[in-house]
């Protein structure tokens, strides 16, 4: 129910509905409160007159026929009697109504004294009907009119009309709100499509800056700290890509001054540091340049890429096999997924002591698995070893070198070509890499 | 040749890698200009340095150059414009030093005319591979030039591409090939059907690898071969001549 009111359009329509019914009903309650005055006005009137004609006829009428007449001025909500004595008990149930009535008759009948007239109800007070009033008018002869009438109830039509129009005002609140609330929100609406639809780093679309101002306002308020943001993505990428750049100049003279080293063990030591070295730049690099990757996708045999990772993991020394068909077809990119397997049989080398990697063909996939015989991953860090820079931390990453970019590049790379990476720890031990690339589609070169 | 330093430094030039030639290393860089002037000249190679390209169209117009080492970052005219600007008068065979990556991507995507790249920081072996790979080329196709002759080897509707590297089967399929294997490739197919003994394949192929090339050549073309005798019908691309070395048997055309 409350997520009702989560929406704009919900709490238009909750908070006009609130206040236009409590108007419409404190305006109904007026109405009818100064409506049931005048009733009460004008039949207060027609009775004093009424009451008038019956005691003026009663007192030129003989005593004995009184009663008699009197029955006969009987009708509608009012019964009279003549009675010796007066029948009329003061205070009571129904008695209220009739308040301006004593004032009333004598302005009319100026001989009646202060007694002379009693309004109450029929007999005790407890048990009288409170619709049923009793007047009781003195004669000049010390006898009495007993008036009794029935007060007149509120209209039971009119609660019908309340209702009916409070419900027929309720709708037309909800139908008014919700189209006022969807015109008023269309525009906010349309911006979080446009803000959604963007693509990070994509700095050139910017969302359309219309709607009401207030939205606009906004829109402009977003493009800036979009704009904001690239130019800082940029500086940062930029500052990283000139580092990484400018450290390629020292490294090509150490490279070359190596050489007049000879082979021995420092100068071997030396190359092999340098090789470290140049992986993490070229990793560094790689992923700062990410989305630009201009290569196209080719359909390229991805056992005969595999097999040279195999055999070059092997030739340095690696503990590496590869089982699976001799060749298998897959569209992608050539470089960046011989980088991320590249990625994935080093890891498995290093961390994993040796790596089984197995093609498997299946109808939509080409699936590969990449099994080692390391600690695996825990559970908990299954996730985050693919976000950049992320290490690892334990003992076994400390002599392996790496900026922590292996995996997250992997990835990356296996997703641009529509693929899929997931790692898995083996209940027997070890982790497990599972690669699948979408089979091509038929249509080969 | 001038140095003696140890046995695997020394180059002594083989039937595939013949004399050196006229070097023209272009860089801004002074201590790279003096280190790979150094170690191509102790690899058997004249070599002439240029800081800019002012110097290096003086040095091409002093002295007949039979190659250019051409770095890209350069001050004033850089090493695509400098290139581009050689190509529509000379067809000199050019190796560009790179930035990795993105610079490889342009030089590929713009045919601006070169020859082979290289990133930097390269090996110095793998420059030498490539100086003497590229001069054997232009050698064997005098006059037309290497950057003239296309980049493109075929045998039995396999092709390969020497600016990208890159081997695709005749289903157009890329089939990768680890750098070793590459250079073997390259060897058989700049001398097709002739016997290449084991000693000339592996001179051709050893300098690419800085250390730990102990492979035998037996290995590297049992590697080969079953990547490109995948889809070959019985017939053997490469035939094994006993005693002797091995024997590339269809015909190579290039374009």
């Amino acid at each position: 129910m409350m997520r009702m009111f989560d929406t704009l359009v919900g709490r238009t329509i909750l908070v006009s509905l609130i206040a236009i019914s409590l108007m419409h009903i404190v305006s109904l309650w007026s109405y009818e409160a100064a409506l049931r005055h005048e009733l009460s006005a004008a039949d207060e009137t027609r009775l004093v007159e009424r009451l008038v004609l019956i005691r003026q006829g009663l007192v030129i009428v003989p005593p004995e026929k009184r009663d008699e007449v009197a029955h006969r001025l009987s009708g509608g909500p009012i019964k009279v009697h003549w009675s010796p004595t007066e029948k009329a008990v003061a205070g009571g149930a129904g008695t209220e109504l009739w308040t301006g009535l004593p004032r009333r008759l004598r302005e009319q009948i100026p001989e009646l004294g202060a007694g002379d007239i009693i309004i109450g109800g029929e007999g005790s007070q407890q048990d009288g009907d409170p619709h049923v009033a009793l007047i009781s008018l003195r004669l000049p002869d010390a006898t009495w009119i007993n008036v009794s009438l029935f007060a007149y109830a509120g209209s039971p039509a009119g609660s019908h009309g309340y209702l009916l129009s409070t419900t027929l005002m309720a709708l037309g609140v909800v139908v008014l709100s919700v189209v006022i609330a969807g015109w008023l929100t269309r525009p906010i609406r349309k911006m979080a499509n446009a803000v959604r639809a963007l693509k990070p780093g994509d700095d050139a679309v910017k969302i359309p800056e219309g709607g009401p101002r207030e939205v606009r306002d906004l829109a402009v308020a977003f493009n800036e700290m979009q704009t904001r943001i690239s130019r800082l993505i940029e500086e940062r990428t930029r500052a990283l890509a000139a580092v990484s750049h400018d450290l390629r100049t020292p490294l090509t003279r150490v490279k070359l001054r190596l050489e007049d080293l000879g082979h021995t063990e420092t100068a071997t030591a030396i190359a092999a540091d340098l090789g470290e070295l140049e992986l993490m730049i070229d990793a560094t690099l790689s992923y700062l340049r990410g989305e630009e990757n201009a290569e196209a996708v080719r359909p390229i045999d991805l056992a005969a890429l595999l097999r040279t990772l195999v055999d070059d993991a092997t030739d340095m020394g690696g503990d590496v096999t590869l089982s699976g068909p001799r060749a298998l077809v897959v569209h992608g990119r050539h470089i960046s997924l011989k980088r991320a397997f590249a990625n994935l049989i080093q890891n498995a080398v290093k961390y994993g002591v040796r790596a089984r990697v197995t093609i498997a063909s299946e109808p939509a996939s080409a699936v590969i698995r990449i099994d080692d015989d390391g600690p695996g991953i825990p559970a908990d860090k299954l996730e985050t070893v693919f976000e950049p820079f992320v290490r690892l931390e334990t003992s076994r990453n400390r002599e392996t070198g790496g900026v922590g970019l292996g995996l997250t590049i992997a990835k990356a790379a296996i997703m641009a070509d529509g693929g899929q990476l997931d790692l898995a720890n083996r209940p027997e031990g070890g982790l497990s890499v599972i690669v699948r690339l979408p089979r091509s589609s038929g249509t080969v070169g | 040749m001038l140095v003696m330093v140890d046995p695997i430094e020394t180059s002594v030039p083989s039937t595939l890698t013949e004399s050196g030639g006229h070097v023209l290393v272009v860089d801004d860089d002074g201590q790279i200009r003096h280190l790979v002037a150094k170690f191509l000249r102790e690899n058997g190679h004249r070599v002439t340095v240029a800081r800019d390209g002012r110097e290096m169209r003086q040095a091409l117009a002093d002295a007949p150059i039979d190659l250019i080492v051409l770095d890209v970052m350069l001050p004033g005219t850089n090493g695509f414009d400098l290139c581009r600007e050689l190509r529509k008068t000379s067809t000199k065979p050019v190796i560009m030093l790179t930035a990795r990556g993105s610079d490889t991507d342009r030089i590929v995507g713009l045919e601006i005319g070169a020859d082979d790249y290289l990133a930097k920081p390269f090996n110095p072996r793998e420059l030498l591979a490539r100086v003497n790979a590229v001069l054997r080329r232009s050698r064997t196709a005098p006059e037309q030039g290497a950057g003239a002759l296309g980049h493109f080897l075929y045998f039995e509707k396999w092709t390969l591409d020497i600016q990208r590297r890159e081997l695709t089967n005749p289903e157009g399929v890329v089939v990768d090939l680890s750098t070793g294997e590459y250079d073997l490739l390259l060897s058989f197919l700049e001398a097709p059907q002739r016997v290449l003994t084991r000693e000339q394949l592996l001179d051709a192929a050893k300098h690419r690898i800085a250390t730990g090339f102990d492979r035998a050549i037996d290995v590297q073309v049992s590697r080969l071969r079953r990547k490109i005798d995948a889809s070959e019908d019985g017939q053997a691309v490469i035939k094994t001549i006993r005693g002797t070395g091995y024997l590339f048997v269809p015909a190579v055309t290039r374009s």
